[in-house]
Protein backbone atom coordinates (compact mmCIF):
# COMPACT_ATOMS: atom_id res chain seq x y z
CA UNK A 1 0.00 0.00 0.00
CA UNK A 2 2.72 2.68 1.13
CA UNK A 3 5.04 1.40 -2.11
CA UNK A 4 1.97 2.09 -4.04
CA UNK A 5 1.06 5.43 -2.61
CA UNK A 6 4.94 6.24 -3.24
CA UNK A 7 4.62 5.02 -6.75
CA UNK A 8 1.46 7.42 -7.44
CA UNK A 9 2.92 10.41 -6.17
CA UNK A 10 5.80 9.61 -8.30
CA UNK A 11 4.05 9.04 -11.71
CA UNK A 12 2.44 12.42 -10.31
CA UNK A 13 5.48 14.73 -9.47
CA UNK A 14 7.03 13.02 -13.07
CA UNK A 15 4.19 14.30 -14.72
CA UNK A 16 4.26 17.81 -13.27
CA UNK A 17 7.87 18.01 -14.04
CA UNK A 18 7.81 17.22 -17.28
CA UNK A 19 4.93 19.21 -18.32
CA UNK A 20 6.90 22.25 -17.07
CA UNK A 21 10.09 21.59 -18.86
CA UNK A 22 8.45 20.71 -22.09
CA UNK A 23 6.12 23.80 -21.59
CA UNK A 24 9.66 25.82 -20.76
CA UNK A 25 11.47 24.18 -23.58
CA UNK A 26 9.10 25.19 -26.34
CA UNK A 27 9.14 28.37 -25.03
CA UNK A 28 12.82 28.66 -25.22
CA UNK A 29 12.76 26.77 -28.43
CA UNK A 30 9.71 29.34 -30.03
CA UNK A 31 11.37 32.77 -28.61
CA UNK A 32 14.63 31.67 -29.53
CA UNK A 33 13.42 31.38 -33.20
CA UNK A 34 14.42 34.55 -35.55
CA UNK A 35 11.18 36.05 -36.49
CA UNK A 36 8.69 33.86 -35.60
CA UNK A 37 7.33 34.06 -32.33
CA UNK A 38 5.46 31.32 -30.10
CA UNK A 39 1.97 32.77 -31.58
CA UNK A 40 3.24 31.57 -35.00
CA UNK A 41 4.13 28.16 -34.58
CA UNK A 42 0.80 28.02 -32.48
CA UNK A 43 -1.54 29.27 -35.24
CA UNK A 44 -0.06 26.80 -37.45
CA UNK A 45 -0.51 24.00 -35.10
CA UNK A 46 -4.30 25.59 -34.32
CA UNK A 47 -5.12 25.46 -37.72
CA UNK A 48 -3.61 21.73 -38.55
CA UNK A 49 -5.52 20.63 -35.38
CA UNK A 50 -8.39 22.10 -37.34
CA UNK A 51 -7.77 20.40 -40.45
CA UNK A 52 -8.64 17.29 -38.99
CA UNK A 53 -11.85 17.79 -38.44
CA UNK A 54 -13.18 18.85 -41.97
CA UNK A 55 -15.67 16.76 -44.06
CA UNK A 56 -15.29 15.41 -47.74
CA UNK A 57 -14.60 18.03 -50.08
CA UNK A 58 -17.77 16.75 -51.85
CA UNK A 59 -19.70 16.94 -48.51
CA UNK A 60 -18.56 20.61 -48.12
CA UNK A 61 -20.70 23.79 -48.28
CA UNK A 62 -18.92 26.42 -50.54
CA UNK A 63 -18.57 28.14 -47.47
CA UNK A 64 -16.49 25.50 -45.81
CA UNK A 65 -14.32 24.82 -48.67
CA UNK A 66 -13.25 28.26 -48.40
CA UNK A 67 -12.68 28.08 -44.77
CA UNK A 68 -10.17 25.13 -45.53
CA UNK A 69 -8.81 27.01 -48.17
CA UNK A 70 -7.92 29.88 -46.40
CA UNK A 71 -6.55 27.39 -43.46
CA UNK A 72 -4.33 25.93 -46.08
CA UNK A 73 -2.96 29.03 -47.30
CA UNK A 74 -2.41 30.42 -44.18
CA UNK A 75 -0.46 26.82 -43.05
CA UNK A 76 1.76 27.48 -46.24
CA UNK A 77 2.46 30.80 -45.76
CA UNK A 78 3.67 29.93 -42.05
CA UNK A 79 5.13 26.41 -42.68
CA UNK A 80 7.15 27.05 -45.62
CA UNK A 81 6.56 30.73 -46.20
CA UNK A 82 4.69 30.51 -49.26
CA UNK A 83 2.00 32.63 -51.02
CA UNK A 84 -0.15 30.08 -52.78
CA UNK A 85 -3.55 30.43 -54.16
CA UNK A 86 -5.70 27.39 -53.87
CA UNK A 87 -8.68 27.22 -55.95
CA UNK A 88 -11.76 25.46 -55.85
CA UNK A 89 -13.47 26.12 -59.07
CA UNK A 90 -16.10 23.47 -60.20
CA UNK A 91 -16.85 21.88 -62.87
CA UNK A 92 -18.35 23.69 -65.96
CA UNK A 93 -21.80 22.99 -67.66
CA UNK A 94 -21.29 20.89 -70.90
CA UNK A 95 -17.82 20.18 -70.81
CA UNK A 96 -16.16 16.78 -70.69
CA UNK A 97 -12.34 16.93 -71.52
CA UNK A 98 -10.70 14.68 -73.51
CA UNK A 99 -7.11 14.35 -74.95
CA UNK A 100 -5.37 12.94 -77.64
CA UNK A 101 -1.87 11.64 -77.97
CA UNK A 102 -0.17 11.99 -82.19
CA UNK A 103 2.02 8.49 -81.93
CA UNK A 104 3.34 9.80 -85.24
CA UNK A 105 4.27 13.14 -84.10
CA UNK A 106 6.07 12.20 -80.67
CA UNK A 107 9.98 12.22 -80.71
CA UNK A 108 10.67 11.39 -77.11
CA UNK A 109 11.57 15.12 -75.91
CA UNK A 110 10.07 14.26 -72.56
CA UNK A 111 9.15 18.03 -72.68
CA UNK A 112 6.02 17.42 -71.07
CA UNK A 113 7.08 15.27 -68.18
CA UNK A 114 9.28 17.99 -67.24
CA UNK A 115 6.32 20.31 -67.14
CA UNK A 116 3.99 18.40 -65.49
CA UNK A 117 6.14 17.66 -62.85
CA UNK A 118 6.78 21.53 -62.04
CA UNK A 119 3.48 22.20 -62.57
CA UNK A 120 1.74 19.66 -60.54
CA UNK A 121 4.28 19.60 -57.41
CA UNK A 122 4.96 16.36 -57.92
CA UNK A 123 7.63 15.15 -55.60
CA UNK A 124 11.18 15.50 -56.87
CA UNK A 125 13.26 13.28 -53.98
CA UNK A 126 11.67 9.92 -55.51
CA UNK A 127 11.57 11.62 -59.29
CA UNK A 128 7.93 10.45 -59.14
CA UNK A 129 6.08 11.40 -62.79
CA UNK A 130 2.72 11.16 -63.70
CA UNK A 131 3.31 10.59 -67.48
CA UNK A 132 5.78 7.74 -68.77
CA UNK A 133 6.68 8.04 -72.54
CA UNK A 134 7.81 4.98 -73.66
CA UNK A 135 9.83 3.82 -76.63
CA UNK A 136 8.59 1.05 -79.10
CA UNK A 137 9.98 -0.55 -82.27
CA UNK A 138 8.15 -0.50 -85.07
CA UNK A 139 5.42 -3.18 -84.97
CA UNK A 140 5.00 -3.08 -80.92
CA UNK A 141 1.49 -2.09 -79.99
CA UNK A 142 1.49 -1.79 -76.15
CA UNK A 143 3.82 -0.32 -73.94
CA UNK A 144 4.36 -3.04 -71.86
CA UNK A 145 6.99 -3.79 -74.95
CA UNK A 146 8.08 -0.72 -75.16
CA UNK A 147 11.38 1.05 -73.05
CA UNK A 148 10.11 3.50 -70.24
CA UNK A 149 13.85 4.45 -69.42
CA UNK A 150 15.62 5.30 -72.22
CA UNK A 151 17.82 8.15 -72.01
CA UNK A 152 19.99 8.90 -75.36
CA UNK A 153 19.55 11.19 -78.03
CA UNK A 154 15.90 10.99 -79.32
CA UNK A 155 14.37 10.22 -81.90
CA UNK A 156 15.83 6.69 -82.40
CA UNK A 157 15.61 4.83 -85.68
CA UNK A 158 12.96 2.55 -86.37
CA UNK A 159 11.27 3.50 -82.90
CA UNK A 160 8.03 5.66 -82.38
CA UNK A 161 7.16 6.77 -78.73
CA UNK A 162 4.27 6.97 -76.19
CA UNK A 163 2.96 8.58 -73.52
CA UNK A 164 1.08 7.02 -70.91
CA UNK A 165 -0.56 8.78 -67.95
CA UNK A 166 -4.04 8.39 -66.20
CA UNK A 167 -6.51 7.94 -68.80
CA UNK A 168 -10.00 9.43 -66.97
CA UNK A 169 -11.55 6.73 -67.39
CA UNK A 170 -15.88 6.95 -68.21
CA UNK A 171 -16.19 3.99 -66.25
CA UNK A 172 -12.56 4.07 -63.87
CA UNK A 173 -12.21 1.04 -62.04
CA UNK A 174 -10.25 3.27 -58.82
CA UNK A 175 -13.10 4.84 -58.09
CA UNK A 176 -15.06 1.35 -57.46
CA UNK A 177 -11.80 0.16 -55.33
CA UNK A 178 -11.75 2.89 -52.81
CA UNK A 179 -13.09 2.16 -49.43
CA UNK A 180 -12.96 5.44 -48.10
CA UNK A 181 -14.51 7.42 -51.72
CA UNK A 182 -11.68 9.48 -51.60
CA UNK A 183 -11.64 9.50 -55.28
CA UNK A 184 -14.54 9.55 -58.21
CA UNK A 185 -15.07 11.05 -61.39
CA UNK A 186 -16.12 14.81 -61.35
CA UNK A 187 -18.98 15.88 -63.72
CA UNK A 188 -16.29 17.17 -66.43
CA UNK A 189 -14.64 13.46 -66.26
CA UNK A 190 -12.26 14.40 -64.06
CA UNK A 191 -10.87 11.43 -61.88
CA UNK A 192 -9.83 13.33 -58.43
CA UNK A 193 -8.20 12.55 -55.26
CA UNK A 194 -9.60 13.92 -51.98
CA UNK A 195 -6.16 13.78 -50.45
CA UNK A 196 -7.16 14.39 -46.86
CA UNK A 197 -9.76 11.40 -47.36
CA UNK A 198 -6.93 8.94 -48.58
CA UNK A 199 -5.86 6.34 -46.12
CA UNK A 200 -3.21 5.17 -48.44
CA UNK A 201 -4.64 1.46 -48.73
CA UNK A 202 -3.01 1.72 -52.62
CA UNK A 203 -6.29 -0.82 -53.82
CA UNK A 204 -7.10 1.89 -56.49
CA UNK A 205 -3.28 1.45 -57.05
CA UNK A 206 -3.75 -2.01 -57.89
CA UNK A 207 -7.18 -1.77 -59.89
CA UNK A 208 -5.90 0.68 -62.63
CA UNK A 209 -4.74 -1.39 -65.49
CA UNK A 210 -2.97 1.71 -67.16
CA UNK A 211 -0.47 2.39 -64.20
CA UNK A 212 -2.07 6.05 -63.65
CA UNK A 213 -1.72 6.42 -59.87
CA UNK A 214 1.36 7.36 -57.94
CA UNK A 215 1.65 6.43 -54.19
CA UNK A 216 3.79 8.71 -51.70
CA UNK A 217 6.31 6.66 -49.91
CA UNK A 218 7.66 9.67 -48.40
CA UNK A 219 6.62 13.51 -47.50
CA UNK A 220 7.13 14.83 -51.16
CA UNK A 221 9.70 17.04 -51.58
CA UNK A 222 9.65 20.34 -53.51
CA UNK A 223 12.34 23.24 -53.19
CA UNK A 224 10.63 26.37 -52.32
CA UNK A 225 11.30 28.55 -55.35
CA UNK A 226 9.77 25.98 -57.67
CA UNK A 227 6.57 25.47 -56.27
CA UNK A 228 3.71 26.12 -58.25
CA UNK A 229 1.59 28.87 -56.53
CA UNK A 230 -1.65 28.79 -59.17
CA UNK A 231 -3.49 25.55 -57.28
CA UNK A 232 -6.53 23.60 -57.29
CA UNK A 233 -7.96 22.01 -54.11
CA UNK A 234 -8.22 18.56 -56.32
CA UNK A 235 -4.88 19.38 -57.75
CA UNK A 236 -1.26 20.55 -57.05
CA UNK A 237 -1.84 21.06 -53.54
CA UNK A 238 0.73 20.11 -51.13
CA UNK A 239 0.09 16.21 -50.50
CA UNK A 240 1.54 14.24 -47.40
CA UNK A 241 3.07 10.85 -46.86
CA UNK A 242 0.67 8.40 -47.35
CA UNK A 243 -1.37 9.46 -49.68
CA UNK A 244 -2.45 8.70 -53.26
CA UNK A 245 -2.29 11.17 -56.23
CA UNK A 246 -2.85 11.16 -59.98
CA UNK A 247 -2.91 13.35 -63.24
CA UNK A 248 -6.04 15.05 -63.27
CA UNK A 249 -5.34 16.84 -66.70
CA UNK A 250 -3.80 19.84 -64.79
CA UNK A 251 -7.20 20.64 -63.29
CA UNK A 252 -5.94 23.98 -61.82
CA UNK A 253 -5.57 25.22 -65.77
CA UNK A 254 -8.08 22.93 -67.13
CA UNK A 255 -10.89 24.55 -65.43
CA UNK A 256 -9.61 28.14 -66.42
CA UNK A 257 -9.48 27.38 -69.76
CA UNK A 258 -5.98 26.32 -70.51
CA UNK A 259 -4.77 23.29 -71.88
CA UNK A 260 -2.66 20.87 -69.36
CA UNK A 261 0.99 21.89 -69.12
CA UNK A 262 2.40 18.52 -70.85
CA UNK A 263 0.02 20.08 -74.25
CA UNK A 264 1.59 23.97 -73.39
CA UNK A 265 5.40 22.07 -73.38
CA UNK A 266 5.29 19.52 -75.81
CA UNK A 267 7.95 20.55 -78.73
CA UNK A 268 5.95 18.75 -81.32
CA UNK A 269 2.44 19.33 -80.93
CA UNK A 270 1.62 15.57 -80.82
CA UNK A 271 -0.60 16.63 -78.06
CA UNK A 272 -4.40 17.21 -78.23
CA UNK A 273 -6.65 18.58 -75.32
CA UNK A 274 -10.17 19.70 -75.41
CA UNK A 275 -13.76 19.28 -74.47
CA UNK A 276 -15.34 16.34 -76.48
CA UNK A 277 -18.88 18.47 -75.94
CA UNK A 278 -17.81 20.87 -78.24
CA UNK A 279 -18.65 19.26 -81.94
CA UNK A 280 -15.79 21.84 -83.21
CA UNK A 281 -12.93 21.71 -81.16
CA UNK A 282 -9.83 19.96 -82.04
CA UNK A 283 -10.34 16.80 -79.89
CA UNK A 284 -13.15 15.88 -81.91
CA UNK A 285 -11.35 16.95 -85.11
CA UNK A 286 -9.69 14.15 -84.08
CA UNK A 287 -11.60 11.26 -83.56
CA UNK A 288 -13.93 12.14 -86.42
CA UNK A 289 -11.12 12.24 -89.26
CA UNK A 290 -8.03 10.35 -87.43
CA UNK A 291 -7.27 6.47 -87.43
CA UNK A 292 -7.70 6.72 -83.34
CA UNK A 293 -7.76 3.75 -80.87
CA UNK A 294 -7.58 3.82 -77.13
CA UNK A 295 -4.97 1.41 -75.23
CA UNK A 296 -6.80 -1.71 -73.47
CA UNK A 297 -10.20 -0.73 -74.77
CA UNK A 298 -11.69 -4.57 -74.12
CA UNK A 299 -11.56 -3.64 -70.32
CA UNK A 300 -14.55 -1.61 -70.52
CA UNK A 301 -13.02 1.20 -68.40
CA UNK A 302 -14.14 3.84 -71.63
CA UNK A 303 -10.64 6.10 -71.42
CA UNK A 304 -11.52 9.25 -72.59
CA UNK A 305 -7.93 9.53 -73.95
CA UNK A 306 -7.13 8.48 -77.67
CA UNK A 307 -4.03 7.84 -79.52
CA UNK A 308 -4.38 8.51 -82.99
CA UNK A 309 -1.67 8.17 -85.94
CA UNK A 310 -1.65 10.75 -88.96
CA UNK B 1 -48.87 -28.93 -48.56
CA UNK B 2 -48.83 -24.91 -48.34
CA UNK B 3 -44.99 -25.01 -47.75
CA UNK B 4 -44.73 -26.53 -51.42
CA UNK B 5 -46.99 -24.30 -52.65
CA UNK B 6 -44.90 -21.41 -51.28
CA UNK B 7 -41.70 -23.32 -52.09
CA UNK B 8 -43.10 -23.46 -56.08
CA UNK B 9 -44.25 -19.92 -55.98
CA UNK B 10 -40.53 -18.93 -55.40
CA UNK B 11 -39.80 -20.76 -58.26
CA UNK B 12 -41.36 -18.50 -59.90
CA UNK B 13 -40.23 -15.02 -58.20
CA UNK B 14 -36.86 -15.64 -58.01
CA UNK B 15 -35.70 -16.00 -61.26
CA UNK B 16 -37.90 -12.70 -62.42
CA UNK B 17 -36.66 -11.14 -59.59
CA UNK B 18 -33.10 -11.89 -61.14
CA UNK B 19 -34.11 -10.63 -64.80
CA UNK B 20 -35.43 -7.47 -63.45
CA UNK B 21 -32.39 -6.93 -61.81
CA UNK B 22 -29.97 -7.63 -64.49
CA UNK B 23 -32.16 -5.55 -66.92
CA UNK B 24 -32.39 -2.92 -64.45
CA UNK B 25 -28.33 -3.21 -64.45
CA UNK B 26 -27.99 -2.74 -67.78
CA UNK B 27 -30.15 -0.11 -68.99
CA UNK B 28 -29.05 2.03 -66.15
CA UNK B 29 -25.81 1.78 -66.22
CA UNK B 30 -23.53 5.17 -67.44
CA UNK B 31 -23.58 5.93 -71.10
CA UNK B 32 -20.72 5.30 -72.39
CA UNK B 33 -18.45 8.33 -73.62
CA UNK B 34 -18.62 7.55 -77.08
CA UNK B 35 -22.64 7.87 -76.75
CA UNK B 36 -22.12 10.62 -75.01
CA UNK B 37 -20.17 12.54 -77.56
CA UNK B 38 -21.80 11.16 -80.76
CA UNK B 39 -25.09 13.27 -78.81
CA UNK B 40 -23.15 16.34 -78.59
CA UNK B 41 -23.96 17.99 -81.84
CA UNK B 42 -25.10 21.33 -80.97
CA UNK B 43 -23.06 24.22 -81.15
CA UNK B 44 -21.06 25.65 -78.73
CA UNK B 45 -20.81 29.01 -77.70
CA UNK B 46 -16.92 28.92 -77.66
CA UNK B 47 -16.64 32.05 -75.37
CA UNK B 48 -18.86 30.84 -72.67
CA UNK B 49 -17.34 27.57 -71.87
CA UNK B 50 -15.46 28.31 -68.81
CA UNK B 51 -16.11 31.25 -66.43
CA UNK B 52 -12.74 32.70 -67.03
CA UNK B 53 -12.22 35.68 -69.32
CA UNK B 54 -9.88 34.34 -72.03
CA UNK B 55 -7.42 37.36 -73.64
CA UNK B 56 -6.30 36.93 -77.46
CA UNK B 57 -2.23 37.28 -77.28
CA UNK B 58 -1.25 40.97 -78.86
CA UNK B 59 0.74 39.06 -81.37
CA UNK B 60 -2.09 37.02 -82.79
CA UNK B 61 -3.57 37.51 -86.38
CA UNK B 62 -6.69 36.52 -88.12
CA UNK B 63 -5.78 33.75 -90.51
CA UNK B 64 -7.27 33.68 -93.85
CA UNK B 65 -9.01 30.07 -93.85
CA UNK B 66 -11.49 28.74 -91.44
CA UNK B 67 -11.94 25.56 -89.36
CA UNK B 68 -15.04 23.82 -88.66
CA UNK B 69 -16.06 26.11 -85.78
CA UNK B 70 -15.90 29.54 -88.06
CA UNK B 71 -13.11 31.88 -87.86
CA UNK B 72 -9.61 31.63 -85.76
CA UNK B 73 -6.28 33.18 -84.58
CA UNK B 74 -2.76 32.42 -85.27
CA UNK B 75 0.55 34.28 -83.96
CA UNK B 76 2.13 36.30 -86.23
CA UNK B 77 5.63 35.46 -88.14
CA UNK B 78 6.72 39.29 -88.35
CA UNK B 79 6.60 39.70 -84.48
CA UNK B 80 9.35 37.15 -84.50
CA UNK B 81 11.36 38.04 -87.59
CA UNK B 82 14.23 40.12 -85.88
CA UNK B 83 14.95 42.09 -89.04
CA UNK B 84 11.70 42.54 -90.68
CA UNK B 85 11.07 44.75 -93.01
CA UNK B 86 13.62 43.05 -95.14
CA UNK B 87 12.86 46.34 -98.00
CA UNK B 88 14.61 47.98 -95.37
CA UNK B 89 18.36 46.16 -96.68
CA UNK B 90 16.75 44.83 -99.59
CA UNK B 91 16.60 47.82 -101.76
CA UNK B 92 18.06 49.94 -104.44
CA UNK B 93 20.71 51.55 -101.60
CA UNK B 94 24.33 50.43 -101.72
CA UNK B 95 24.84 48.02 -98.21
CA UNK B 96 28.51 49.39 -96.27
CA UNK B 97 30.90 46.22 -97.01
CA UNK B 98 32.03 46.35 -93.11
CA UNK B 99 28.73 45.32 -92.46
CA UNK B 100 28.05 42.54 -94.93
CA UNK B 101 28.87 39.99 -92.49
CA UNK B 102 27.03 40.59 -90.21
CA UNK B 103 23.94 41.67 -91.82
CA UNK B 104 24.17 38.97 -94.63
CA UNK B 105 22.39 35.64 -94.27
CA UNK B 106 25.20 32.95 -94.57
CA UNK B 107 24.33 31.46 -91.26
CA UNK B 108 20.73 30.26 -92.99
CA UNK B 109 21.55 26.63 -94.26
CA UNK B 110 18.30 25.26 -96.27
CA UNK B 111 17.40 21.51 -95.09
CA UNK B 112 14.27 21.51 -96.57
CA UNK B 113 13.08 19.70 -100.17
CA UNK B 114 14.89 16.96 -101.99
CA UNK B 115 18.15 15.98 -100.58
CA UNK B 116 19.21 16.09 -104.57
CA UNK B 117 17.69 19.00 -105.15
CA UNK B 118 16.45 21.34 -102.17
CA UNK B 119 14.50 24.55 -102.38
CA UNK B 120 15.90 27.46 -103.58
CA UNK B 121 15.72 30.93 -101.76
CA UNK B 122 13.44 31.92 -104.45
CA UNK B 123 10.80 29.11 -104.35
CA UNK B 124 9.41 30.83 -101.27
CA UNK B 125 10.83 34.41 -101.20
CA UNK B 126 9.30 36.75 -103.44
CA UNK B 127 12.05 37.97 -105.61
CA UNK B 128 10.22 41.35 -106.36
CA UNK B 129 8.98 42.52 -103.25
CA UNK B 130 11.18 40.70 -100.50
CA UNK B 131 8.51 41.42 -97.95
CA UNK B 132 6.60 38.64 -99.24
CA UNK B 133 6.19 35.35 -99.27
CA UNK B 134 5.61 33.87 -103.13
CA UNK B 135 3.29 31.13 -104.60
CA UNK B 136 4.67 28.78 -106.91
CA UNK B 137 2.38 30.96 -109.63
CA UNK B 138 4.16 34.29 -108.63
CA UNK B 139 1.55 35.67 -106.45
CA UNK B 140 2.21 37.36 -103.07
CA UNK B 141 1.95 36.08 -99.03
CA UNK B 142 1.88 37.92 -96.27
CA UNK B 143 4.94 36.24 -93.76
CA UNK B 144 2.11 36.45 -91.25
CA UNK B 145 -0.05 33.91 -93.01
CA UNK B 146 2.58 31.53 -94.24
CA UNK B 147 0.40 28.54 -93.64
CA UNK B 148 -0.80 29.23 -97.31
CA UNK B 149 2.52 28.53 -98.57
CA UNK B 150 3.78 25.69 -96.33
CA UNK B 151 0.38 24.47 -98.06
CA UNK B 152 1.49 24.19 -101.14
CA UNK B 153 3.03 20.95 -100.91
CA UNK B 154 2.15 19.70 -97.23
CA UNK B 155 -1.65 20.29 -97.93
CA UNK B 156 -2.71 17.57 -95.53
CA UNK B 157 -0.81 18.39 -92.88
CA UNK B 158 -2.53 22.34 -93.69
CA UNK B 159 -6.10 20.52 -93.50
CA UNK B 160 -4.91 19.00 -90.30
CA UNK B 161 -3.98 22.55 -88.66
CA UNK B 162 -7.25 23.73 -89.78
CA UNK B 163 -9.02 20.75 -88.25
CA UNK B 164 -6.69 20.79 -85.27
CA UNK B 165 -4.99 17.37 -85.66
CA UNK B 166 -1.99 19.29 -86.35
CA UNK B 167 0.14 21.92 -84.21
CA UNK B 168 -1.12 23.22 -81.26
CA UNK B 169 -3.37 25.88 -79.14
CA UNK B 170 -1.54 28.88 -77.78
CA UNK B 171 -2.33 27.99 -74.27
CA UNK B 172 -6.39 27.81 -73.84
CA UNK B 173 -8.68 25.16 -75.35
CA UNK B 174 -11.22 27.53 -74.59
CA UNK B 175 -12.46 31.14 -76.20
CA UNK B 176 -11.17 32.01 -79.49
CA UNK B 177 -9.04 29.59 -80.92
CA UNK B 178 -5.68 30.85 -81.39
CA UNK B 179 -3.47 27.68 -82.43
CA UNK B 180 0.54 28.09 -82.92
CA UNK B 181 2.08 29.21 -86.91
CA UNK B 182 3.40 26.56 -88.94
CA UNK B 183 6.96 28.51 -88.06
CA UNK B 184 6.14 28.78 -84.43
CA UNK B 185 7.54 25.45 -84.03
CA UNK B 186 9.72 24.53 -87.43
CA UNK B 187 12.22 26.53 -88.76
CA UNK B 188 11.21 27.26 -92.07
CA UNK B 189 14.83 26.68 -93.73
CA UNK B 190 15.38 23.04 -91.81
CA UNK B 191 11.70 21.99 -90.60
CA UNK B 192 12.62 19.11 -89.66
CA UNK B 193 13.05 18.19 -85.93
CA UNK B 194 16.61 18.02 -84.70
CA UNK B 195 17.71 14.88 -82.71
CA UNK B 196 18.48 15.38 -79.05
CA UNK B 197 18.40 14.55 -75.55
CA UNK B 198 15.61 14.17 -73.52
CA UNK B 199 14.77 16.28 -71.20
CA UNK B 200 14.57 14.49 -68.43
CA UNK B 201 14.81 10.61 -67.83
CA UNK B 202 12.03 8.11 -65.54
CA UNK B 203 12.97 5.69 -62.93
CA UNK B 204 11.40 2.36 -63.26
CA UNK B 205 8.14 2.15 -61.59
CA UNK B 206 8.73 -0.62 -59.04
Amino acid sequence: MDSEKKKKMNRRTFLKGAASTAIAGSAALTTGCKGKGLLGSSEAIALEFQEYFKKHYRLMTQTERDETIARLERIAKLKQDVDIDIDSTGPQENVLYGYAFNVTRCEGYMECVKACVKENNLDRASNTQYIRIFEMEHGQMSPDQGDGKYFHMVPKEGHFYMGVQCFQCNNPPCVKACPTKATWKEPDGLVVVDYDWCIGCRYCMAACPYWGRRFNWNQPQVPKEKITKKQHYLGNRRRVRGMMEKCTFCIQRSRKGKVTACVEACPTGARVFGNLLDPDSEIRFVLDNKKVYRLKEDLGTDPKFWYFID
Amino acid sequence: MNTSKFTKCLYYILPGLLIIFFAYTCFSSQEGVISRIKKATLKVDKTKQVDTAIPIPKNAVKANVQYQGGTFYTISRKSEMKRYKCSSCHNNKKVLIQNAADISHADIKVVHGDKDSPLACNTCHNQDNRDFLTTSKGSKIDFDHVYDMCGQCHFRQKKDWIGGAHGKRVTYWAGERVVENCTSCHDPHSPRFKKRWPATYSVPLN
